[in-house]
């Protein structure tokens, strides 16, 4: 009984640091209907970032991730003003040439990453002990990265819906063309969204290095993570994200446990293969607007 | 017929001749390195069948590839048989898994495709992770070709077996209705195509070609583990190759594989490290700069563009045609509406219908913005499930029977805004509706260019429909339903935007329809632009018929005019 209580407290505390994960993603898709393929390869930037920041300099991914975050930022908006704005989203083909331009990134991306820091797994021992409420003990690492993660999660979401800026990047993710006949400068907004995106990767990234470790070449499977939780919550849907987050945290800590680390791998392909398939729309019905 | 230009056929034969040449005559690296280019290539090929003729783009072929190289090594481990014969079961085996993987996977699309995909590609890695007799992570040895000269001999062939395939499959039926489901899926549909089938079909073949090549990566190695089998580098070329090349063209994968390749061989002795990053620059300059690669930039220019299939028409045209001529000789009853209704959320859009269509006459629907009009025709065409009620054609229920059915089955349909096929001819989009009713190629052929000859479109057969004025686009499209040979034919507001001749030329095709026999049902937002053909008008306001009758009587009752124009309008 101990254990599966410890196992829940596990699995939500989890889902905390992948909902961070795949936040990004989505407010990226909710505003410019682009999946961006490169996603889970910032998340590795940011993460190897964040080792050498605490490897060299010795700072801690507690105070190193907003570092992370905004180097990414600055990549975000690059890639957004360089590369999809010269697509021009409004065009018949923009979609698929987006996915194959994001489709190149990601390789651009993590063979820099490979470059910088070679293709071992890294990871920040940092906070190795852990928290006690009787029979229960969870990593003090876990519990504190989740508990950030979560903060940020949800600081961007108030920025989202409480601030100026914020509602107008959701009047740009529901009509471009309306949003621009109110005034405001879209591009400005898509690239300011691409980069909140990508600095939340970045932060993601910091965060997750500390908790498990991961290579240069483990983008593509974070990407395929972070997009299972938005199709699963409903593309552009916050709530559905966080309950997806959190069911993905339960179901890999449970099949970890019980079944082992290797079908623990395979679980996340299983899940999106079945999210597309049963679920194209996501647990909560039809995607909402953001 | 003349299925192939002397161009390219020159061209098949110097590449091709070049490529033997250097198998048989080369060193062993020049051997090794064409063996590499042409294996690529034939991935390139196999990826543009589903991502570029179909429109499907898959970021997951190298599960095939893998799935291949599985398969041949397994069997090749397993009994005492020839290397040929190891590739053929590759091949066969990864066409069957490809039949139910199709089918789960092509019910995805845009980016749930291309990543699920993806994820399929890992599963099958993670699967051969833990295969035992082939080693699991470790990966294992196979029996290896004799020298490299044999394998680049082989793969060469394979490369000229494969262009041809895709020669061949892009001039076929098959071919025309991929490349219509890719440009508008609804609309070929409409146009009588089982879109599903052909998609399969084409993920099918994708499979088997990216299978061929799996089996002979190994069997030229002679070496497998599942990080090289579906090493995520191979995908990365593969998307170049047909990007670079030309995506959704028969030559594009072939100049695409032997300029990456070329590429790729040069970056490998300078810059292995670095490889990635400039592969992947690429892609992002192709993706921004030259979507078509680099023969979508030679066609802007004239040079190797597709040709026009199964073109250009028969000089001499068919004068009685393949149209069912004898008009019945009476009135029959073809399409019934009974109770018809149907809900969107709270809003009944259409609400208790009775309509009844008759053969070899015009049935105008007419109602102000909002009545229902064409929900009741996505009613009639069965793009839409009605909430209550019934249609029937000869008195068989058409709920739920699929829309390719129902458009060579009898009901034909245009759409309110017109949905032609952006990268297909003014001939091929007739021909995509009319090779979907006509099993005979040449029965569809003559039946196009009929068509086109009645409407006045011959001789812009040769023309993309973006070129054409408004008019003349609405004109195609009635044209592409006339050629299901249907015998209830739907309008969806086609008169709008057309000039007065183009009006004269629809009036005298749907009147030579209507002779034949066909019952024409139109929506129209203002009755002049019918009231020469119309026999009878029913008019609809808030889903619901109020007036029904000849049209001198509906346009002169006080209901229809106060729908039109208020209260005040029919006091006055």
């Amino acid at each position: 009984m101990t254990t599966f209580v410890t196992l829940i407290i596990l699995g939500l505390l989890w889902g905390g640091v992948y909902l961070l994960a795949a936040e990004g993603l989505n407010l990226i898709y909710g505003v410019m209907k682009v999946v961006n393929l490169a996603h889970g390869d910032f998340i590795v930037f940011g993460g190897l970032l964040a080792f050498s920041l605490y490897g060299f300099i010795g700072i801690n991914p507690l105070l190193s991730f907003p570092v992370t975050a905004i180097v990414l930022l600055a990549i975000g908006a690059a890639v957004q003003f360089g590369i999809l704005e010269r697509i021009g989203l409004d065009r018949g083909d923009a979609e698929l040439r987006t996915l194959l331009a994001t489709f190149g990134l990601s390789y651009v991306v993590a063979n820099t990453s490979f470059l910088l820091w070679g293709s071992q797994f890294q990871s920040i021992p940092f906070l190795q002990g852990f928290v006690r409420a009787g029979p229960i003990a969870i990593p003090q690492a876990l519990l504190v990265c989740s508990v950030l993660a979560f903060a940020v999660a949800i600081l961007v979401h108030v920025w989202l819906n409480y601030t100026m800026l914020g509602k107008s990047v959701r009047a740009v993710a529901q009509s471009g063309l309306g949003a621009a006949s109110c005034g405001l400068d879209i591009v400005r907004i898509r690239v300011l969204a691409f980069a909140i995106g990508s600095a939340m990767a970045g932060s993601a990234g910091a965060l997750l290095i500390s908790l498990i470790p991961f290579q240069t070449s483990s983008g593509g499977e974070l990407t395929v993570q972070a997009f299972t939780l938005i199709a699963l919550g409903g593309l552009g849907n916050y709530a559905g994200a966080f309950l997806a987050a959190e069911l993905l945290g339960l179901v890999e800590v449970m099949v970890q446990y019980y079944l082992g680390t290797n079908a623990a791998s395979a679980v996340i392909y299983i899940v999106f293969i079945g999210v597309l398939i049963f679920r194209p729309y996501g647990l909560l019905g039809r995607a909402v607007r953001v | 017929m003349k299925s192939i230009r002397v161009s390219e056929a020159v061209l098949f034969v110097v590449l091709f001749g070049c490529g033997i040449a250097v198998a048989q005559l080369g060193t062993g690296y020049q051997a090794q390195t064409l063996f590499q280019m042409a294996m690529m290539t034939l991935l390139a090929i196999g990826w543009n069948i589903i991502s570029g003729f179909t429109g499907y783009v898959s970021f997951g072929q190298v599960a095939f590839f893998g799935l291949g190289a599985y398969l041949a090594a397994i069997t090749l481990l397993n009994f005492d048989v020839p290397w040929y014969a190891a590739a053929a079961i590759a091949a066969l085996g990864a066409g069957v898994l490809a039949l139910p993987l199709g089918m789960i996977m092509l019910r995805l699309n845009g980016i749930f495709f291309a990543l699920g995909m993806f994820g399929l590609a890992r599963i099958l890695q993670l699967i051969a992770n833990s295969l035992d007799v082939t080693g699991g992570p470790m990966g294992t040895t196979v029996p290896v070709a004799e020298s490299p000269q044999l394998t680049a001999l082989v793969a060469v062939i394979a490369v000229a077996v494969g262009v041809l395939l895709s020669h061949f499959l892009s001039r076929s039926r098959l071919g025309l209705t991929l490349m219509a489901t890719r440009d508008d899926s609804v609309a070929a549909e409409a146009a009588g195509v089982n879109t599903w089938k052909s998609k399969v079909a084409a993920f099918c073949i994708s499979g088997c070609v990216a299978a061929v090549a799996g089996s002979l990566y190994i069997w030229n190695v002679g070496y497998l583990d599942p990080n090289s089998a579906f090493a995520g580098t191979i995908e990365l070329q593969t998307v170049l190759m047909v990007l670079a090349g030309g995506i959704g063209t028969v030559w594009g994968p072939v100049v695409g594989g032997i300029l990456i390749s070329l590429l790729s061989t040069f970056l490998w002795a300078s810059f292995p490290m670095e490889q990635q990053i400039i592969l992947g620059v690429l892609i992002m300059f192709i993706a921004i700069a030259a979507p078509g690669g680099l023969l979508g930039e030679l066609a802007k220019r004239g040079w190797l563009k597709r040709q026009p299939i199964w073109g250009p028409p028969p000089a001499v045209l068919p004068q009685s045609g393949s149209l069912s001529a004898a008009p019945e000789p009476v009135q029959t009853i073809l399409l019934t509406c009974d109770k018809l209704g149907v809900r969107f959320g709270g809003v009944h859009a259409v609400e208790d219908v009775d309509l009844e269509v008759r053969s070899g006459e015009m049935l105008a629907i007419i109602g102000p913005n909002g009545a229902g009009k064409s929900s009741l025709f996505n009613l009639m065409s069965a793009f839409h499930r009605p909430t209550t009620g019934d249609v029937r054609l000869l008195g068989q229920s058409i709920v739920g029977r699929r829309r390719y059915q129902l458009a060579r089955g009898g009901i034909a349909r245009t759409f309110q805004t017109s949905r032609l096929f952006p990268s297909l001819t003014v001939w091929e989009t007739v021909l995509v509706a009319a090779s979907s009713v006509c099993p005979h190629r040449a029965d569809a052929v003559a039946r196009t260019a009929q068509i086109l000859d009645n409407v006045g479109l011959l001789q812009n057969w040769n023309d993309m429909p973006d070129v054409l004025p408004p008019g003349r686009q609405r004109l195609l499209e009635i044209a592409r339903a006339l050629a299901l040979d249907p015998r209830v034919l739907l309008l969806d507001e086609a008169m709008a935007g057309m000039t007065a001749q183009e009006i004269a030329r629809v009036h005298a095709a749907l009147r030579a329809a209507i002779e034949r026999g066909v019952a024409v049902v139109a929506i129209e937002h203002v009755l002049p632009a019918i009231a020469p053909l119309a026999a009878r008008v029913q008019v609809l306001d808030f889903g619901k018929t109020i007036a029904e009758g000849i049209p001198y009587d509906v346009l002169n009752n006080p209901t229809v005019i106060e729908a039109y124009m208020g209260i005040e309008g029919a006091s006055a």
